[in-house]
């Protein structure tokens, strides 16, 4: 067969019509000459057209051939099928609706959340090879707690690189955080300090200029710097002409060279020392990359600084090079006391960057699928029932010769083509679904800007569609296929009502549904609970009606701007009150200190040392935030440079440090020994400032004058929405230091939601997703006994002629419904207590089988599924027993 | 090919076809299935619809081509004729045939 041939058949297939109309033509001209020929050779008329139609031979027999020959047969029956199927559903567009609805439904919300999975977990990062990528923390020797992350010192992973076998190559990297100062304005950027090597190590290739090499951290080059292709595109609107430029950048003196620009959707990798900073944000994309080299001071050398990724050499796995690294990691701590206490961990870097994004989007896409399975419950039902309504029609087709293949396959095609529908309306739902989280979703799944919907979206819904036909078309189908003709027709007139097998399949289904959607709701319970339960939880402070935002003089020469700037935005009218704060509750911000306490053993070495957060504020944060105090004084703002260091503590230190004795007046050491200390002169109450499910720990607070921290907040307490001051403060701060970077306005209600947004998140897709499952089932409970009541509406009406009240028929209905959605509610709550662990480190003081949940859920769905039994069971009740038994 | 055609050999039907459209030139399907009847004899039991899915198949694949024509009946009809690739096919078909003959030939005179 030539690909020509091939063409011309596959080309038959639409040209069908017209080759039939030409086959046609050329018969009716070969007869008519056929039959002048046979009257030419002395036939009658009426002979010749016989012998020609008898030469001709049999000619629908031909014309088949015809269409075999010309095309694909496969595809010209299926068409066919397809076809009859567009045909039969036409004529029942209550069912196609209801059933297309409720499919789109199902797959929609599994699609949706399978494009966030697409586009967090499965899209891998830009790197060459990400899966041989490994990160390389620290952990302690012995299998101690570690307080804090530490990187590792240049000594310890430059001998790593040098000897080690399992790890082809390793770089090492720093988090740093700067101003760009443009014509047009200053932007802060986060940044890499990368060893020259990293982007091989990585691979990542520029996509113009070059990357970096070693001669560009020698102490007299050029100053160089690489973009990140994002930045490239905002900033400098993709000018290909930016190699060689200049930027300036605020901590550098001398202007930095632009050498290169690297691909798009370059994220950080993980800095764990620094996440306190509040800039920091690992999730963010990688705008700038500097050289940097540990040179080759000694004591420069075993500053622990590094953070450190690998490259596995081919055929060894992270735990092969975490023996090898621990080995050596082990001989450098025996050659130094310097570097002992800590030993590498080897993790995969796509372990890591999915970890968050995985906590979150499994058990959502668990409950995804719940809905879908509730969804393919409802349809496999409603194709039942259909079934049942045409046994009648089936019966005839088997008569005439339809084999059990072909009912088969007509059943299966209707339910294939509805399911089709449902996948193609469901992945358009996703999309929209997409767009609405990213809306609300923004601060709970890392890299959600990522994600994008397209043709991978669309076809996991058609391949969901090819699920859901299976799951619900295949009983229905089945039930076509082993239909007996011979019963059906012998049974009287078209029956709507279901024979026992049905009933108890349906019965079945509904039962399945019903504790799926229990597990949904269980789950929904379970974070409303944790909601309300953080809503009430005692913070400490509040929230309301304060405007915050990150405050840097760029040019850090102007040591006024601070208090100028404070000054100013004081008295603009509609402010209260303003303060700097750095550690604002619930950003993740604090500055970790290694304290020394007055009373308490002075630690042997720094390692031993007690590690608090330390922040920093100035007067008047306190009670802008609602933070009582309750001994002592509040900071002074000649509490400076010039005065004395004070402190103030929290409820937690006290009690801890302090349990005896006074704390005011006591001594705390925030730098060191040999530096001033500090007196502390007050205490302030307890607040939940790291987290707000977590109980407050001992924290310090120190003045801001005497503290002065380069990347801070500014609090400003208004009288009317906060959002509504923000141009007025920015310019404000911009008329005191037109370089100000003004940044991150939010309110602080805003911060303490998106501390929350996992969990808020969670929640109201469980909720959206139960909901949608309880409506389904409840259309399904619906269902089944509608079809329970007609299916005994003769037993009813002999209970009814044989004295039977109402009350007693409505109970005898009411009750077999109770008997239906307790079955599932009992195996719905054994599910749940299996299926709510997932979610645990969601949950805020509730148990994932919190008995109040569970019963509350279970008794809340109870009544509802009664309400929907209600419906049926009044039916039932209207039977006339009179009519009724004289119809039969 | 279907039942009723088992007579005519498989596969020799299309190259009937190919070999007349090459002696007469451009024919319609009544007098291509006519001409292979009048050369046959009465040697082949052939239906004359059956030379319509010949012709299709022969067309689609490239080897002969249709024209709309008016029949002697005054009827729109379609004319074929032979194209150059269709002599080719022809060529090899023919060739093709002759060696499996010649095989053939070879067995049935081969002495015991």
């Amino acid at each position: 067969m030539t690909w020509r041939g091939r063409i011309a058949r596959l080309l038959a297939l639409v040209r069908g019509r017209r080759l039939d109309r030409e086959l046609d033509a050329e018969v009716e001209a070969h007869l008519e000459m056929a039959e002048r020929d046979a009257r030419n050779a002395g036939l009658s008329a009426e002979e010749a057209r016989w012998a020609a139609r008898r030469r001709f031979g049999g000619i629908e027999q031909m014309k088949e051939e015809h269409r075999d020959r010309r095309s694909v047969r496969w595809i010209e029956t299926g068409l066919r099928e397809f076809r009859i199927a567009v045909r039969t559903l036409g004529r029942a567009p209550g069912f196609v609706i209801v059933a297309v609805l409720t499919l789109a439904l199902g797959i929609g919300a599994t699609a949706a959340v399978f494009s966030l999975i697409q586009g967090v977990l499965l899209t891998p990062p830009p790197y060459a090879d990400p899966a041989r990528l490994v990160l390389i923390p620290s952990a302690r020797t012995g299998g101690r707690p570690q307080e804090g992350p530490r990187p590792w010192p240049a000594a310890q992973w430059l001998e790593w690189q040098r000897e080690a076998k399992s790890v082809q190559s390793i770089a090492a990297y720093r988090w740093m955080f700067d101003f760009l100062i443009l014509p047009d304005g200053v932007e802060s950027f986060e940044a890499m300090a990368v060893a020259p090597e990293y982007f091989s190590v990585v691979g990542l290739e520029p996509v113009l200029g070059r990357k970096f090499v070693a001669s560009d951290t020698t102490p007299s080059a050029a100053p160089v710097l690489i973009i990140g292709y994002e930045l490239w595109q905002r900033r400098f609107g993709g000018n290909r002409n930016i190699l060689g430029q200049s930027v300036r950048v605020s901590r550098r003196n001398t202007p930095v060279e632009i050498v290169g620009v690297m691909p798009p959707g370059v994220r950080f990798l993980p800095a764990p020392n620094v996440a306190q900073e509040p800039n920091y944000d690992v999730n963010a994309l990688v705008d700038i990359w500097v050289p940097f080299s540990p040179g080759s001071d000694a004591a420069e050398l075993k500053r622990p600084r590094w953070h450190v990724v690998g490259r596995l050499a081919p055929g060894f796995t992270p735990g092969q090079a975490q023996a090898e690294l621990a080995l050596i990691a082990g001989r450098q701590a025996r050659a130094d006391p310097d570097f002992a206490g800590f030993t590498p961990r080897v993790e995969s870097l796509t372990f890591e960057y999915n970890r968050d994004g995985e906590r979150i989007l499994h058990p959502l896409f668990g409950a995804a699928a719940l809905v879908l399975l509730i969804a393919c419950g409802n349809v496999a039902a409603l194709l039942l029932l259909r079934g049942l309504g045409r046994r009648q029609e089936y019966a005839v087709r088997a008569a005439l010769g339809v084999g059990r293949a072909g009912l088969f396959r007509q059943a299966s095609t209707e339910s294939l083509l509805v399911a089709l529908a449902g996948g193609a309306l469901g992945a358009g739902l996703a999309f929209a679904a997409v767009r609405a989280f990213q809306l609300i979703g923004g601060h709970a799944i890392p890299r959600l800007d990522a994600v994008t919907t397209g043709w991978p979206v669309l076809l996991f819904g058609l391949g969901l569609a090819l699920i859901a036909a299976t799951l619900a078309g295949l009983l229905p189908a089945w039930r076509a296929a082993r239909l007996d003709p011979n019963e059906v027709l012998k049974g009287a007139g078209p029956k709507s009502t279901a024979g026992r097998g049905e009933r108890r399949l349906l019965r079945a289904v509904t039962v399945a549904q019903t504790a799926l959607t229990l597990v949904l709701l269980v789950g929904a319970g379970l974070l409303i609970r944790t909601m309300i339960n953080i809503a009430k939880a005692p913070s400490g402070y509040h929230t309301s009606r304060i405007l915050t935002m990150s405050v840097t003089a760029v040019q850090m020469s102007e040591a006024g701007f601070h208090r100028r700037a404070l000054e100013r935005v004081q008295a603009l009218p509609g402010v209260e009150r303003a303060a700097y704060a750095w550690g604002v509750p619930l950003t993740g911000n604090n500055w970790p200190m290694r304290v020394i306490i007055e009373g308490q053993p002075v630690p042997a070495s720094a390692k031993e040392a007690i590690e608090l957060p330390l922040r920093s504020i100035t007067p008047g944060y306190f009670g802008m935030l609602g933070l009582s105090l309750i001994e002592g004084r509040d900071f002074r703002s000649n509490d400076d440079e010039h005065a004395p260091p004070v402190a103030i503590v929290n409820q937690a230190f006290a009690g801890r440090y302090f349990p005896d004795t006074a704390t005011l007046g006591k001594k705390v050491w925030l730098l060191g020994p040999d530096k001033p200390y500090c007196t502390i002169v007050g205490v302030v109450a307890d607040g939940r400032t790291d987290d707000l499910t977590r109980q407050a720990a001992p924290e310090i607070y120190g003045s801001f004058w005497q503290y002065p921290a380069y990347s801070k907040h500014m609090l400003i307490r208004t009288r009317a929405e906060p959002l509504s001051m923000a141009s007025a403060v920015r310019s404000a701060l911009r008329e005191v230091n037109p370089n100000a970077a003004v940044e991150h306005i939010k309110t602080f209600d805003q911060i303490r939601n998106d501390s929350l947004a996992g969990r808020t998140f969670a929640m109201r897709l469980l909720v959206g997703f139960s909901m949608v499952g309880c409506l389904l089932t409840l259309v399904g409970i619906y269902g089944v006994l509608s079809l329970s009541v007609a299916s005994r509406r003769h037993e009813i009406a002999i209970r009814a002629a044989i004295g039977a009240e109402r009350r007693d028929i409505r109970t005898l209905i009411l009750s077999d419904g109770l008997r239906l959605i307790a079955g599932g509610v009992a195996a719905g709550l054994a599910g749940a207590l299996v299926f709510s662990r997932v979610l645990r480190s969601f949950l805020y003081e509730v148990e994932p089988n919190d008995p109040p949940t569970l019963l509350a859920v279970a008794m809340l769905f109870i009544g509802v599924a009664l309400l929907a039994c209600w419906a049926p069971a009044r039916r039932a009740t209207r039977v006339d027993p009179m009519k009724m038994l004289r119809c039969e | 090919m279907s039942r009723q055609h088992a007579d005519v050999p498989y596969g020799t039907l299309d190259l009937l076809v190919l070999k007349t459209l090459e002696t007469m030139g451009e024919m319609n399907g009544y007098r291509i299935a006519r001409r292979i009847e009048q050369v046959s004899g009465d040697a082949l039991k052939l239906s004359q619809g059956a030379i319509y899915p010949a012709l299709i198949r022969l067309e689609q694949e490239g080897w002969i081509r249709a024209r709309w024509g008016i029949s002697e009946t005054n009827r729109k009809v379609k004319f074929y004729s032979l194209t150059k690739a269709g002599r080719k096919q022809l060529e090899a078909e023919v060739r093709k045939w002759e060696q499996a003959n010649a095989l053939v030939a070879r067995f049935l005179e081969a002495a015991p």
